[in-house]
This record gives structure tokens, C-alpha cells and sequence, in this order.
């Protein structure tokens, strides 16, 4: 166990927000949790006693007598929100007094670094240019990225779980956002930061980053196992497969929604549930290349002179 | 869920006052950090500045107080007291006069001032007015638009200023009026008159000035630091000291893009840099404390003259010592000791006293420079770095911009002359198209000359290249006898070397001789037996001629006389003495006699020459066939075959020593006395004649680059093998190969330590011995630098293949050349500063005029060992210097030649160079043509053309003599002039030709100096003179006696006031002297130049035989006896 190198790693200021997001984001799912849970009991609470939800108001606790029914902005917010801000100013503060900038020597073009890191937020970018050409890792997905958070309020038909936490009446959308978000977005950037060294080179934290490390990894295209050398089998069977993938899993993820989130169906109309099943389906594609990638060593499924999934 | 509901509505009934209080004040606490940090933890220079100027103002408190004893000490000598009752004469008369002047003048000024204050305000009002009216009636797109309107106000504004508008108040009369005219002529007039004052008082306090100066010089000339006032004005500057950034900012004017070029802060913490006072780290201690790092960031720049030719504020700082000049914020940054900053600062090593890696500093600039010569002793790491890089012979692998340039050169030499051969022929071609073309009958005649005058050209063209080509040969003729070798001929070992011998030596060549410049290569015995086959087999076959023995005892004398130990050793260990190159103690065990007696004959002779063209020795089969003798020369080096030229000579530097045959074999006999063995007693070598073996010796030949240091057979033309080390100061680190000590490295981890390190390098006993290397010790820290490569590369060239699993052809392949730590420092030096630098080219240094010269000469000087004899710049060694057998005798060591140009004739000295037996090639040439009396023998180095030149100029440049060198004749001698001229030449108060060599040979048995006969083409008469009047201030030591003449000084000449120089005998004088006005120096230079050897032998005649004691010498020659060296 090399402890020097996983120091060397974690105290470099570029990777200062990297540690803290470890802790930051284990905290905070826990805080939403904790909140989404009370909410839950206590909407089970009002749902099983009418008269208490008459007089129910603010937050977890019933309305008494002697309170006012609403509350001013100022102070009452911003005064915990202006808190906020000292705090925040205070950690930024401190943060750039005894933090400076990662600034390197001048680049040279003739001799580029290893590893060649992007900055921290983009590293999950970074992460998906292992598994896919840089037409789709760079372009296509992040395109993809962007469209699905920018359609969620057109194909959210759930009116419940607004304004606060819970879990039970927004369980669909809460693992998909979990899913993409924490399982795919932030545990990427840890793989970028602290798992890839020279090389680009898979290294367990605790391996000594050796520039000299040779592994012996042949990956090939899924059309290479299968023996298909003409370029345009390739095409066909890549857009086979690909199609495949989302049809089958289109059925698979169909049958499931139905059953378990049956009001959200009947509430969604062709349109909006074909976009949320596309989306779904090729943010589920990710995990399933990285492990093709990862476990069984294939390169790219569908090979086309244009682009490689 | 809590089923507890509060009373009060937990949202407004909460108070957040604590958490606001807290936030509040750590965000305070925080501001607070933030100022402090920006204002002292940012900007440490800040406290280096406080407790500078702290410590220097106690320094200056103390050495004020000192300067004020020593200005106190001063001003009560009675010269001082002298010189002040001067000063107090010169006021004492002029007081009165200067009173009077400077009441006049008062007067004058206080009536200026009045004139002045009134006239600057009207001259102003007349300025606008003037401007108004000038523009007034002008429009600018229209000119002038009423011109009657102009005209008018034009004399209105001449008419004002008659009028009597301004009143001076003068004191004593309040309000005269003037007109602006009279104004301005009153304010000229007592301006004038102001000036007249000025002078004159000027020349009235011009005694009492004058003497008031000499006063002042007489204590600044006898004080050995500043005067109190000075350093009290040092003491006001840091009174009011306030801490700023100091910074060096020299602008690029030359670039495309205007801008810093260097921006160097150094001296914002180091402040002591350029006082005028000298700082040392224990000046600059508080009493009672240990110096600490602020004690040695204060310091005076150790060596003051560097910074007079580097001006600190054109060169700033960064470009000599590296470092992150720009950067303040803490040591490390502003060192350059970080991962980040490529040239982080070159250190002395403080911890052993010696200079480190600083003057790698040098080498950015000084690329050109083979030698530093500094008075001061700075340069003598990098000059040791660059000597033993030509020493061991790296450049032997490794190309090097500048070193061994000979072969190169050659190379493209040949190409360029095929090249303009294949154009020639091109052009006949062309010609005769064009011609045929010309004579065409259906072409008009001006197609016809069109066609006839590009044939024409091409015709001058062919004949252009023709002209090229012969100076490329010649060029080439050159070149050949440049190129050298580091180790010897290897086509020669079937005459040369004991067969049984061989294999023991390339097994590892510190076994059998620890001081040798071979290095050792870790060869297994399969690889010894089949590179040592390959060499026998391929050797010249040739036998030489039996010598008759000769006497050892004499070859001995010889041997220690004729000045071998300047460049051979004997001895190994601390018994080692003499020179830099082979050692010959074991010599005996190896050599054949025969072949060691025609080496020391003639070193240069070879068995057979060498036709690069044909890449062929030729033999006497060659030349029989076209029936002409075996005979290669310096006048006979073509190719019998190609008629190209030939290697005719031995590559190595060793020159001729013009021994006769007798005492070359005496010498010969002698060395192979040397030795600790019997050489039949090494075991049976049969195996190298085994021809299966020769292939796989070919392969390791070429695998260990051994043609790069010999001649090899086969290997002619083989090119270096190493990797180029011009710019690998400048590699970035990850272009160096740390292989699996990349990580140790980055964490410190010395791998010298490891006992493994056998698994290397078999013949490594003791590991200690190769951690024993590193110059600074064993790392103690990170040592992944440029540094830290360099220094256990040296150490163990084969440490980076250290845990790698390799096929013997994959081993890195660079042998051990054993160096010992001051080598390895030297040469890491020399590595470290060679960079790419980024400054314009204006920094580097080289010159164009007369330095170029001397840049150029010390290549050669160094290329052949020149400096082991002659010192060339004060205070160098020579190896001879040392030798214990001239240690008595130090007039038996060759001339110092630190004036060599001055001294002689440029064309003499090239001819003394190309034969020092100045017989012009005669037979007897067995001795020394200017100093037959010297034992130590000039030798032949039969230098091209291109070195005699270089050699000459560098010794004309060195003198700053200017070049061509005109000789002028000197005035003939009238008959009178004759005999007083030989009366002091033969005076027995100096009599020269008691020591100077006269060609008689009973006589120069005890001669002591050159023949006067040689004077008039050897030296400069302007040299002889400063000589005879003071050879000590010329050449320190010499036995050649000061003070023969004393300078009786003549009244001087209008205008000039100092007396003038008038140079008599210091002895008693015949009458015919009497009335001679001129110098009697330039007498007898005149007539030692015009001496004939008739002349010469008549003086010599009527000397006494027996000479006179020293005695007669004493009367008139005060004999510098103590330290006397280097006769001349």
C-alpha cells in the first residue's frame, strides 16, 4: 500500500474539491434522505387523520394557535440564508489564502504531461472518451446531457414532491437522478482523479502512479469476435445491436414503468414518454460500455467510418 | 415522528443571534488573516528588508566609528597637517578678493530676482497675447481673413510693449517702471552679469578648491574602506528606509515583441549584493549569534570584478545563477525549487567549500570559451568540466558543439567537393547543349549570343568551383592532421602490443592500471575474448624493425630531463606524479620494445597510411605499382591509387621530440624497466586467432562504440554512438531515463546504498567505493533532477538499469570512467550549464574582434596539452611546476608565455611553432632552437596550417597585439653609436653574453638565455626595451636581473608638466656617453637588433674566460635571487 502516492494525489490543489466532494455528497444525500423520510411519515400521518391536515401547515409540525400563517421573507429567510453567506465567504476565504493556484511551468508542446487531466468538473467527460470515439464521448453525449436536464419539466407529469423532500411520491425520478448523477457523473470524476495515473492506466488507489508500468490489454470490437470483417456487416450488425439494446430494453424498462409508476404512464402522453424512454435507455447505456469495456474488453459494439459506440 | 409541538413558532421565535456573533467573528478573524497574509506572509522580502537594514545599520555604526578613527589617524599625520596650512594660506590671500566678489554678486542677484519675478509673469501675458493676435483673424481652412484687421493688431501689440507698463520693486527703490522691452534687456543684462561673478569667483577660490581636493584625496586615497561621510550618507538611506520590491528590469529592445527580458528581484531580500561596503555573513551576525540565513542572504557579491563585466543591471541576476527571478513570495519560488521552475538556482556546496554547480552559469554564455581565465580563481570548475570532457574522451561517444570538430568537418568537406565535382560535369554538359544550340544556322543571332553568354557563365561558374575545390582540399590536407584520437592505434597491436596482454587490459583496464583514461566496460569473458580476437586478427600485420638496446640509466636521465612527466605519469596512488595523459608504470608488461623505440622517435610515424577515400591502408604493394617508394609524409601524404589525400600520421596528440636514435632506445630501454611482472607470465592467449570469433567481436566493437577513442580496422568511419550533449542542461527531466529509480528518486532514495548493486557491475567489491563518488554525499532528498541524474550517471553509468531485466545487447552500454568526486562535480557543471538559453544572442558571449581569437586559440592550447609546460595565464600551474626535480631549479622550466605576443614576431613565432629546432628541417635538429640550454625539449606537433594560425593570433590577441604585425625597422646605428652600444652590451657591470647563449658550444654548456642573434626577427624592439628596463614586472621570477638601467628624470617640456623618462645605465659609463640625450635602452635595443654574428663573436672574445664571480654582476645589478623561475 503506497500511502505517499495516495497523499500525493489527494493534496494536490487541483483534487482539494475532489476530496470534499466525497464527504460533501454523502452528507447532503443523507440530509435529503432524512428529510424525504420525515416527509414521508408525515404525509402518511395527514393521509391517515383529514382533520390534522386541515390545520396542518408549515413544515413537519401542525399549525397552533399563535402562529402566524405565513411568515415574512425578511428576516425570516434571509437572515438563515445572509448566515449562509458569511459562511460561505468565510470558506472561500480561507480556501484561497492557503490554496493557490495550481499554476505548472510554461506548457511545451513538445512534451505534454502524463497524465493529461482535465479539470475536475470535466473529468467525467474525460472518463466516457475511454469508452467511446470522441465524436460521441465529446459531442453526442454531452449533448444528450444537456437536453435531458432541459426536458425533465416537459416529461415530469408528477404534480406531488414539490417544494420539499420525499421519497415515496417521487421514486422514479429520484433513482434516475441518484443513478445518473452520483452513480455515473461523480463516481467518474473519482475514477479520473484517483484511479487514472500514466498512461491513463487503471491504478487501485494505493498503486504507485510508475511511468514505466506496461500492462498487456488487447481490446476489440464487437464485430471482431464475431468474425465480421466486410465494413458494411459491420454497420449492419453495430446498428443491429445498438437497435437491439434499445428495443429490448425499451420492452424491459416498458413493463416496469407500467407497473410500478402507473399513474405517471396514464399522465404521459407518446411524445413525452418515448423522449424519457430514449433518454433512460442511453444513460443506462453508459454503465453497460464501461463494463463491456472493463470486464470483457470489447472496444467499440457498432464500428462505422463515422463514428464508434 | 416527533409528536412534540413547541409553544412558539420555531421559525420566528428562534434567535440566530450566536450563530451570527460566530460567523461574524471568525469572518473578522478571517479579513484580518486575509490583510495580514497579503501585507508579510506573501511578501516575506518584507522581513529579510527590516532585518537587513537592522544588521547593516549596526555594521555601518561600527564601521563609521572605525573610518572615523582611521579619517582622525589620517588628519593628524603631518602630511595632512601640511596640506591643511596650505589650505588655510590659500584662503588666508584670497579671502578679502572673494568677500568682494561675493558682496557684488549679492547685490546682482537680489536686483535679478526683482527683474526676474516681474519678467516671467509679462513675458507670459506677452505670450497669449501674441498667440491671440497670430490666430485672431486666422481661419484653418481659410487663411487669413482680414488682413487689415491683422496688421492692426500687430502694431497695437509693438505699441504695448513700448509702453512703461511694469514697476520693478529693486531693493532700496521700490516701483521703477519699464516697458516690456526694457524689461527683457534689463533681465539679459544681469544675467550676463551674474555670470561674470560666477567665473570670477570661481578663479578667485581656485587655490584654496585645489587645495581643499588634495586634502580630501589624501584621506579617500588612504582609507581602506569608505570615509565616514560616505558611509553616513549609506546610514541616512536606511534611516528612512520603507520596504519595496528591488528589482532589476532590463527592457528587450531586440525582440519582435517589446518587453521584460529580465526581471530580477533578487536583491529585494539579498540587499547586500552591491553595497559599497564589503559584507560577510559574520559582519552581518548580531554579536553573540550564530550567522543564520539572513546573515548569509546579506553578503557582498563574493567576487565584485565578475559583476564589473556582467553589469547587474544588464545582465540582472537569473541568467548567471538561474532561479525564478520575478518570483517573491518565498525562498523556494524565488530559488526556482520547485517542481515547476526548469532552471531552479545553482548552488556551492556550502557543507565542503567548494563552488558546487555556480559556475554552470558560465557555461550559458560561454559556450565558445574552452578556458575562463579570471584572475580571481572563478571558472575553475567549468574549465575543469570542459577539459575532462576532452580528457576522458567523452566526446569520444558524445558530440559536443565545439569539441573534436575535425572529423565533421572532413566529412563534409568530401561531400561538398563530390558535390561541386558532379556539378562540374553538369556544367561541361550544359555547355556544350548550349554551344551546339549557338551554331545553329536557323536561330537569330540574338538567340545565338543569348545561348552563347549562358554558356559563358557557366564556364566562369565551373571554374569558380573549380577554385573551391582546391581550397577544400587543402582545407582537407588540414583537417587530417587535426583529427585525433583519444586512445591509440588499434591497426598497430600485432607490432605494437605482449598478445597475451590484451584480453587482461579489455577485462577492465583499472585492474592493470588504476590511473587510466580508459574507461572500464563491465565486459564479460566472452565479450573480452571476441573484441580482443577481432583486433588481432585485424591488425596490420607488418613487423618493425629490430632495435639495438640501449642504456636504461640514461634513458632514465633522459627521460626525467626531456620533460615527459609534463604529459606522463609514473607511479599509481599517491606515489602518482607528472602529467595528465598515459601513465607508463606498467608499460614494460606490454609493450614490444622495437615498437616502443620508433614510437618514441617519431610518435606520428605510422605502419601503414590511411586512404579515406578507398577506406583502405595502403601498403607497399600499393605503391609498387606505381612504382613509387614507400614513403608517407607531410610531402608525400597522396594516395599512390586515388591521388587523395592520405592519413599519414598517427591521430594522437603525442608530438616529435627530436630524440636521436640512441636516445630513443635508451628512453625505450628504460620503460620497459617498468614493471611489476614478467610479461611472459600472462596466461596463453592463443584464442584470439580463432576467426569464429572475430564476427562476434565485430558486434560488440560497434555495440561499445570503441572506434570512438581508437582507430579500429573496419571501423573508419563509424560515428559516435552516445546521445549529444550540447543542450542537455536543457532536457526536460522526463527525457532523462531514471528507468525504475524514477519513484526512489522523486522520494530520495539513494541506490548507491543498496549492497546489490554487485548485480551491476561485477567487479564492484565494495559498494562504498561508488557511493564514495557522489560529490555531495549520499542524496538527501529528492534527487530527481537534471543534478541528481547527472552525478549517479557519472558515478555508476549502468545505475539506471538497476532491477530491469536486459539482454546484454539492451544494457546501457556507457562505461565507468571512474571518476572521483571533484571530476564528477566539474563535469556535472559542465553539463548542467549546457543550455538552450533563452536570452537574445547579444548575451552570448562571442566576440568578433580580437577575444574571438583568443577563444579560438585556447581550443588548440587545450588540445594539446600546452599548458602541462608553458603557463599562459598568472598564477596557472604547469604540471612541470611540480615535478620535485624543478623545484630547486626552477630556471631549467620552459619560458611563461604570458606575454608571448607582445614579445615576438607574429611570422617568427609561427615559424618557431612549425619547427622549434629552427633548422629548418635539417638533420641535427636534436635540440631547442631558441633555448638550447633548456633540457626540457620543445617538441613538434606538426600543426596544420589552420592551428599554427590560430596559435599565432591567439598569442597576438592575448597581448591585444594588433594583426598583420608590421615590423619597423629600427634607426641604423652611426659608428659612435656602435661602439657606445657595445660598451654597454660588453660592460662589466652587466655582461649579457654571460648568460645569453652566443652558438659557441663551450660557452652555452652554461648559458642561461636565448641567442641575441635571434632578437631581430624573433622579438618586438618596444618589448626588448620594457624587458631589459624591468623583466621582473614582465615575467615574475625570471633570473634575468631588474634594475640594469635607472630613470633619471628630465625636466619637462611645455605644456605637458610631468617630468620626462630618461633611461641611463645603472653602471659606470665610458665618456663617449657624455651629451647623449637619447634613451640608452633604445640604444642598446637598437643595437641588439643590428647585432651581426661577426659583432657577436668579437664581444664574446674579448669577455674574460673565466667568467667573473657573481660579484662584478652585484656591482650594479641587484639580483631578484628569491623566487627566481622561468629563465629567459
Amino acid at each position: 500500500m503506497d500511502w505517499r502516492q495516495l497523499w500525493e494525489v489527494a493534496s494536490t490543489p487541483d483534487n482539494i474539491p475532489i476530496v470534499a466532494l466525497l464527504p460533501l455528497v454523502i452528507f447532503f444525500t443523507w440530509l435529503a434522505w432524512k428529510q424525504a423520510s420525515a416527509n414521508d411519515e408525515l404525509v402518511a400521518q395527514l393521509e391517515g387523520d383529514p382533520k390534522l391536515a386541515q390545520t396542518h401547515h408549515r413544515k413537519t409540525f401542525p399549525l397552533k394557535p399563535g402562529w402566524s400563517k405565513e411568515v415574512h421573507v425578511w428576516p425570516f429567510l434571509l437572515r438563515v440564508e445572509f448566515l449562509a453567506a458569511i459562511i460561505v465567504t468565510i470558506i472561500l476565504m480561507v480556501w484561497s489564502i492557503t490554496l493557490n493556484a495550481p499554476l505548472e511551468e510554461p506548457a511545451n508542446p513538445n512534451l505534454t504531461m502524463n497524465p493529461a487531466k482535465a479539470p475536475w468538473y470535466f473529468l467525467g467527460l474525460q472518463e466516457m472518451l475511454v469508452y467511446f470515439d470522441p465524436w460521441i464521448a465529446g459531442v453526442v453525449m454531452p449533448t444528450f446531457i444537456i437536453i435531458g436536464l432541459m426536458v425533465i419539466p416537459y416529461i415530469d407529469t408528477n404534480p406531488l414532491g414539490s417544494g420539499y423532500y420525499t421519497w415515496k411520491q417521487r421514486k422514479f425520478a429520484i433513482s434516475t437522478f441518484f443513478f445518473g448523477f452520483v452513480v455515473l457523473w461523480v463516481s467518474m470524476i473519482i475514477i479520473g482523479t484517483f484511479i487514472r495515473g500514466p498512461g491513463w492506466m487503471w491504478f487501485w488507489p494505493g498503486q504507485t502512479w510508475d511511468h514505466n508500468r506496461l500492462v498487456y490489454a488487447v481490446n476489440r470490437d464487437l464485430p471482431d469476435i464475431f468474425s465480421i470483417t466486410s465494413n458494411w456487416a459491420k454497420i449492419l450488425f453495430g446498428a443491429i445491436v445498438v437497435g437491439g439494446y434499445y428495443a429490448l430494453g425499451g420492452l424491459v424498462v416498458h413493463s416496469i414503468f407500467k407497473r410500478s409508476n402507473p399513474k405517471d404512464y396514464r399522465r404521459m402522453s407518446f411524445v413525452q414518454y418515448s423522449t424519457m424512454m430514449f433518454l433512460f435507455l442511453t444513460m443506462m447505456g453508459l454503465p453497460i460500455k464501461i463494463l463491456l469495456r472493463l470486464a470483457l474488453n470489447i472496444k467499440y459494439v457498432w464500428v462505422t467510418p463515422w463514428f464508434n459506440i | 415522528m416527533a409528536t412534540q409541538i413547541p409553544d412558539d413558532d420555531p421559525i420566528t421565535s428562534k434567535s440566530y443571534a450566536l450563530p451570527y456573533l460566530i460567523a461574524s467573528v471568525v469572518l473578522i478573524g478571517t479579513l484580518l488573516w486575509a490583510l495580514w497574509d497579503e501585507n508579510y506572509a506573501q511578501r516575506p522580502w518584507k522581513a529579510y528588508q527590516d532585518e537587513f537594514v537592522h544588521r547593516y545599520s549596526a555594521f555601518l555604526k561600527t564601521a563609521v566609528s572605525q573610518s572615523g578613527k582611521d579619517q582622525d589617524r589620517l588628519k593628524n599625520s603631518a602630511e595632512y597637517k601640511q596640506l591643511e596650512a596650505d589650505y588655510n594660506a590659500a584662503v588666508a590671500t584670497g579671502d578679502a578678493q572673494v568677500k568682494q566678489i561675493k558682496k557684488e554678486a549679492a547685490e546682482v542677484d537680489a536686483h535679478l530676482a526683482a527683474v526676474q519675478a516681474v519678467f516671467t509673469d509679462a513675458k507670459a501675458r506677452m505670450g497669449a497675447d501674441t498667440y491671440s493676435v497670430e490666430t485672431g483673424t486666422f481661419d484653418q481652412d481659410n487663411g487669413r481673413v482680414d488682413e487689415k484687421e491683422h496688421v492692426k493688431q500687430v502694431s497695437d501689440l509693438n505699441q504695448d510693449k513700448q509702453k512703461p507698463n511694469y514697476e520693478v520693486d529693486y531693493p532700496g527703490e521700490k516701483g521703477k517702471k519699464y516697458s516690456y522691452v526694457q524689461l527683457e534687456e534689463k533681465y539679459n543684462e544681469l544675467r550676463l552679469e551674474k555670470a561674470d561673478y560666477v567665473t570670477r569667483l570661481a578663479a578667485a577660490m581656485k587655490p584654496q578648491n585645489e587645495a581643499k581636493a588634495k586634502m580630501d584625496q589624501y584621506v579617500t586615497d588612504r582609507l581602506t574602506s569608505l570615509a565616514p561621510a560616505q558611509i553616513q550618507g549609506i546610514q541616512q538611506k536606511y534611516e528612512s528606509w520603507y520596504p519595496q520590491i528591488r528589482q532589476v528590469n532590463v527592457l528587450d529592445t531586440t525582440g519582435p515583441i517589446p518587453g521584460s527580458l529580465i526581471v530580477d528581484r533578487c536583491e529585494s531580500c539579498h540587499m547586500g549584493t552591491r553595497e559599497p561596503l564589503t559584507l560577510t555573513a559574520a559582519a552581518m551576525t548580531p554579536s553573540g549569534q550564530k550567522p543564520d540565513q539572513y546573515s548569509r542572504a546579506f553578503v557582498s557579491h563574493p567576487s565584485p570584478e565578475l559583476l564589473q563585466i556582467h553589469d547587474p543591471e544588464r545582465f540582472g541576476c537569473s541568467p548567471c545563477h538561474n532561479g525564478n527571478g520575478r518570483a517573491t513570495t518565498s525562498m523556494e519560488k524565488a530559488h526556482g525549487e520547485y517542481e515547476h521552475w526548469l532552471w531552479p538556482l545553482y548552488h556551492t556546496d556550502r557543507k565542503r567549500g567548494n563552488s558546487g554547480n555556480i559556475e554552470a552559469g558560465c557555461q550559458t554564455c560561454h559556450a565558445s570559451d574552452m578556458f575562463l581565465a579570471t584572475n580571481s580563481g572563478v571558472g575553475a570548475t567549468i574549465n575543469e568540466g570542459k577539459y575532462m570532457f576532452q580528457l576522458r574522451g567523452c566526446m569520444g561517444c558524445h558530440r559536443y558543439e565545439g569539441y573534436d570538430r575535425e572529423p565533421e568537418e572532413l566529412t563534409a568537406a568530401t561531400q561538398t567537393i563530390r558535390q561541386l565535382e558532379a556539378d562540374i560535369k553538369d556544367n561541361t554538359h550544359q555547355i556544350e547543349i548550349l554551344r551546339k544550340k549557338a551554331d545553329d544556322p536557323n536561330i537569330s543571332n540574338q538567340e545565338a549570343e543569348h545561348y552563347n553568354q549562358l554558356a559563358e557563365a557557366l564556364l566562369i561558374t565551373n571554374s569558380k568551383n573549380a577554385g573551391q575545390i582546391e581550397t577544400l582540399d587543402l582545407r582537407s590536407r588540414s583537417l587530417l592532421r587535426d583529427v585525433k584520437k583519444i586512445g591509440p592505434n588499434l591497426k598497430e597491436i600485432r607490432a605494437k602490443l605482449n598478445k597475451n596482454w590484451i584480453p587482461v587490459w579489455i577485462h577492465k583496464p583499472t585492474d592493470f592500471r588504476p590511473s587510466t583514461r580508459m574507461p572500464n566496460f563491465r565486459l564479460n569473458d566472452d565479450q573480452v575474448r571476441s573484441i580482443a580476437a577481432y583486433l588481432w586478427q585485424t591488425a596490420i600485420p607488418d613487423q618493425v624493425q629490430h632495435a639495438p638496446a640501449g642504456n636504461a640509466e640514461h634513458g632514465r636521465d633522459l627521460f626525467m630531463a626531456r620533460g615527459c612527466m609534463a604529459c606522463h605519469s609514473v607511479g599509481e596512488g599517491s606515489q602518482m606524479v607528472g602529467g595528465p595523459y598515459a601513465n607508463l608504470t606498467r608499460v614494460g608488461e606490454k609493450v614490444s620494445y622495437d615498437y616502443l623505440v620508433r614510437w618514441i622517435k617519431n610518435p606520428r610515424q605510422r605502419l601503414r597510411p590511411y586512404c579515406p577515400y578507398e577506406k583502405k591502408d595502403i601498403g607497399p604493394e600499393d605503391y609498387a605499382k606505381k612504382g613509387l617508394a614507400y614513403v608517407f609524409d607531410a610531402d608525400h601524404s597522396k594516395c599512390p591509387n586515388d591521388g587523395h589525400e592520405l592519413q599519414w600520421q598517427q591521430t594522437t596528440i603525442m608530438p616529435i621530440l627530436r630524440l636521436s636514435d640512441q636516445d630513443a632506445a635508451d628512453i625505450a630501454t628504460f620503460l620497459m624497466t617498468e614493471k611489476t611482472k614478467d610479461p611472459a607470465s600472462y596466461a596463453d592467449a592463443s584464442f584470439m586467432d580463432d576467426p569464429k570469433l572475430k564476427e562476434t567481436g565485430k558486434t560488440w566493437i560497434r555495440q561499445f562504440g570503441c572506434a570512438g577513442c581508437h582507430e579500429i580496422s573496419g571501423f573508419e568511419d563509424e560515428g559516435r554512438i552516445g546521445t549529444e550533449l550540447t543542450v542537455e542542461g536543457s532536457k526536460p527531466i522526463e527525457r532523462l531515463d531514471f528507468a525504475l529509480l524514477t519513484i526512489p528518486a522523486q522520494r530520495g532514495v539513494e541506490p548507491f546504498k543498496d549492497p546489490g548493486l554487485k548485480q551491476l557491475d561485477a567487479s564492484i567489491t565494495d559498494s562504498n567505493i561508488i557511493l564514495s563518488r557522489l560529490p555531495e554525499g549520499p542524496a538527501a532528498g529528492d534527487w530527481y533532477t537534471l543534478k541528481g541524474f547527472f552525478e549517479h550517471k557519472l558515478a555508476m553509468p549502468n545505475i539506471y538499469d538497476k532491477g530491469k531485466i536486459k539482454g546484454d545487447m539492451e544494457k546501457l552500454r556507457m562505461p565507468d570512467p571512474h571518476l572521483n568526486p571533484e571530476q564528477i562535480r566539474a563535469l556535472v557543471t559542465f553539463l548542467l550549464g549546457s543550455q538552450e538559453t533563452s536570452l537574445p544572442d547579444q548575451y552570448q558571449y562571442k566576440p568578433q574582434d580580437y577575444r574571438h581569437d583568443i577563444q579560438e586559440g585556447w581550443w588548440v592550447v587545450q588540445k594539446y596539452g600546452c599548458m602541462n609546460c608553458h603557463q599562459f595565464t598568472p598564477g596557472q600551474k604547469t604540471v612541470l611546476m611540480d615535478l620535485p626535480q624543478y623545484k630547486d631549479s626552477p630556471e631549467k622550466l620552459p619560458p611563461k608565455l604570458l606575454t608571448e605576443g607582445a614579445r615576438v614576431d607574429p611570422d617568427w613565432l609561427l615559424k618557431f611553432l612549425n619547427d622549434p629546432s629552427l633548422t629548418g628541417g635539417k638533420a641535427d635538429n636534436n635540440r631547442n632552437g631558441v633555448r638550447p640550454y633548456l633540457d626540457v625539449r620543445m617538441p613538434t606537433f606538426n600543426l596544420s596550417p589552420e592551428e599554427l594560425r590560430k596559435l599565432v593570433r591567439f598569442f597576438q590577441a592575448m597581448s591585444r597585439q594588433p594583426m598583420p604585425y608590421i615590423p619597423q625597422k629600427p634607426d641604423v646605428l652611426t659608428a659612435k653609436e656602435v661602439e657606445m652600444g657595445r660598451s654597454l652590451f660588453s660592460s662589466q657591470a652587466a655582461p649579457c653574453l654571460k648568460c645569453h647563449a652566443t652558438g659557441d658550444a663551450a660557452h652555452d654548456k652554461t648559458a642561461t638565455a636565448p641567442n641575441f642573434l635571434l632578437a631581430k626577427e624573433r622579438l618586438k624592439p618596444g618589448w626588448a626595451e620594457r624587458w631589459i628596463i624591468d623583466p621582473q614586472s614582465i615575467s615574475p621570477g625570471t633570473a634575468m636581473p631588474s634594475g640594469l638601467f635607472r630613470d633619471e628624470k628630465l625636466p619637462p617640456v611645455p605644456p605637458n608638466t610631468e617630468p620626462r623618462d630618461h633611461w641611463v645605465f645603472n653602471g659606470p659609463l665610458p665618456p663617449s656617453f657624455a651629451g647623449y640625450t637619447d634613451d640608452q635602452t633604445k640604444l642598446l635595443v637598437r643595437y641588439i637588433f643590428q647585432l651581426t654574428p661577426e659583432e657577436q663573436r668579437a664581444v664574446s672574445s674579448r669577455m674574460p674566460k673565466a667568467a667573473p664571480a657573481a660579484g662584478a654582476k652585484s656591482s650594479a645589478v641587484k639580483r631578484q635571487a628569491a623566487g627566481s623561475s622561468g629563465a629567459r
